[in-house]
């Protein structure tokens, strides 16, 4: 009897009971807080001014984002750039150190550790770094950076206009090229040696195997790896915050700075909770990218 | 020929290091100069060191309870995320049911979802639970994204034990529960070890959830950074300090987890 009820709770009741407090948890910290995103979305709630308490506005804060508000879009396009630039930028350097390290190196442990290191390291600390280092009074590297002839006396590269983008996007290169090279790294160590040889014994030179045999097998990792530091890119708040805030002007206002000014420094929860939901979405449409890019490399596997 | 290729290699991935080095080795140093030495006009690379800014940042502005804080978040969600985690990861990894694969991708969405977006409806839902300014607040916030990851790196590390175990637990008349617990989460130490580690790491160094959901008295460490940089100029020596302080221990820690590094953070099977 006794048995009876051990087993139909420890032996059946296994997957729910297992599974259970994480999908609760989940959905008290994600699923309630995006809902309750959306309902804010419809209302007028503010903090800083007295009689927006919450009522119901329907569409406007929509419609307020999508013909009223040139500075999302602009942060739109910002971010676009700063993904674009730094992504593409990462992945050539990051599949060139693979490359490097495949062939020379393979696995040595202690290297690869301190290769990954500024990706180890809080944001907020390598924001305040760069800081440091870019400095217009007694930043090194813009010491150097002038006596190479590479800036102008006078110039400060965070707060000049057209300088602080291409310095953030060096920034994010420097921390994440290294988990790039690895990531590719750890897809070359794990292709099957056979189409090299089949591809060697037809003659084919280095070149025409890369591009014939090691790209189209590498192709998945690929996909995973560029969608996963979009995804990351995307969402770039630490650095910047530290960095520039933003500034100057709004040079480097990304989409999430911007969220977090609009809910957090002028306290309008209403309009700001339509601004995250569209970063929302625009995270989950790369997210559904990234999936697609999963399933085609499991499909790959089984056959 | 290729013994020259070979060294022509390995000068170009020390030169690598050395770059990617060079920018912390420069913030250590300002850490322990003299105010003169660090707002010199020329880099200054040889100078009498100092302690001072850490006794003054750690002891006269007590940053020291900042770091209890920081310890205390990355413990708690850490336990947390472990604790309902890894039961769930054993699911996935041994029970076949419809929509298995559906329901662990929405695992994966959920480490996606932008922190930005996900702090703000979280600020009001702790507001009315009274939440704010609290510890708790940030080990749930934390936990939102750690969880997900314990439950994707144990799954890994689950399916990598032979079903088979399983299958001689049980005819020795052991539930599945109780394999579980007595057998496979012993064979699976060294990935909850490195899950672990990457727990701690990633909530010891978030920062967005951390500044929103706390106060003065509940800020974390990466919270106290921003605090030091301010309008009428940055403090650079206690900064550089409060930084060195926070990032020190995540270095031992990358070391230790070292081969579990890119499965744990890349949410892919490349397992190498």
């Amino acid at each position: 009897m006794i048995a009876g009820w051990r087993q139909i709770f420890f032996d059946k009741g296994v997957g729910p009971l297992f599974l259970g407090p994480s999908l609760i948890m989940l959905i008290a910290l994600l699923v309630g807080p995006f809902l309750c995103m959306v309902a804010v979305s419809f209302t007028d709630l503010s903090f800083a001014i007295p009689d927006r308490g919450g009522n119901f506005v329907g569409l406007d804060n929509y419609r307020k984002l999508i013909r009223n508000d040139p500075i999302f879009w602009q942060s739109f396009r910002t971010t676009l750039k700063f993904v674009a630039a730094a992504v593409s930028v990462e992945f050539l350097l990051g599949f060139g150190l693979a490359l490097v390290l495949f062939h020379f190196i393979k696995r040595n442990r202690v290297l690869l550790t301190l290769i990954l290191l500024p990706m180890m390291l809080a944001p907020v600390a390598v924001g305040l770094m760069w800081k440091l280092l870019l400095q217009g009074e007694f930043g090194m590297l813009t010491y150097y950076a002038r006596q190479l002839g590479v800036l102008g006396a006078q110039t400060a590269p965070l707060s000049s206009y057209s300088l602080v983008l291409p310095a953030i996007i060096l920034i994010d290169v420097w921390e994440w090229t290294p988990f790039v090279a690895l990531v590719l790294l750890a897809g070359l160590l794990s292709l099957p040696r056979e189409p090299y040889e089949a591809a060697i014994i037809d003659g084919a030179g280095p070149i025409r195997v890369f591009f014939d045999v090691t790209l189209p097998l590498l192709r998945p990792i690929i996909a995973l790896v560029v969608l996963l530091r979009s995804i990351d890119a995307f969402k770039e708040f630490d650095k910047v915050f530290i960095l520039t805030g933003g500034g100057p002007g709004l040079a480097t206002e990304l989409l999430a700075i911007y969220t977090w000014r609009i809910n957090f420094r002028h306290w309008d929860f209403g309009y700001g909770s339509v601004v995250a939901f569209m970063v929302y979405l625009m995270v989950l449409i790369l997210c559904s990218l990234f999936y697609k890019a999963m399933g085609r490399r499991q499909e790959g596997k089984a056959r | 020929m290729n013994r020259a290729w070979r060294n022509f290699a390995i000068g170009v991935v020390l030169a690598l290091i050395i770059i990617s080095l060079t920018p912390y080795l420069w913030m250590f140093l300002a850490s322990v100069k003299t105010r003169v030495d660090a707002l010199a006009a020329t880099p200054q690379w040889f100078f009498a060191p100092t302690l001072e800014h850490y006794r003054t940042v750690f002891v006269q502005k007590h940053y020291l309870p900042l770091v209890g804080n920081s310890i205390m978040v990355a413990s708690g969600t850490t336990l947390l995320s472990l604790l309902v985690g890894t039961p769930a990861a054993y699911v996935f990894a041994r029970h076949q049911f419809a929509g298995k694969e559906d329901l662990f991708f929405f695992f994966l969405t959920t480490r996606m979802a932008p922190a930005v977006s996900v702090v703000v409806p979280m600020f009001l839902l702790f507001g009315k639970l009274g939440l704010l300014d609290s510890l708790y607040a940030v080990i749930l916030a934390h936990s939102s994204f750690n969880l997900s990851l314990v439950v994707w790196m144990m799954r890994s590390f689950f399916e990598e034990i032979p079903p088979e175990v399983d299958e001689a637990a049980q005819m020795d008349g052991n539930t599945r529960a109780g394999t579980f617990v007595r057998i496979l989460l012993p064979m699976a130490a060294p990935g909850i070890a490195a899950a672990t580690v990457l727990c701690f790491i990633l909530s010891w160094n978030e920062l967005l959830y951390a500044m929103i959901l706390t106060a003065f008295e509940s800020r974390t460490l990466t919270v106290g950074i921003p605090g030091l940089v301010t309008p009428h100029g940055t403090l650079w020596g206690q900064v550089a300090a409060v930084a060195i302080a926070a990032t020190l221990p995540i270095v031992f820690f990358a070391f230790l987890v070292q081969k579990h590094l890119v499965r744990g953070l890349t949410f892919t099977a490349v397992k190498r």
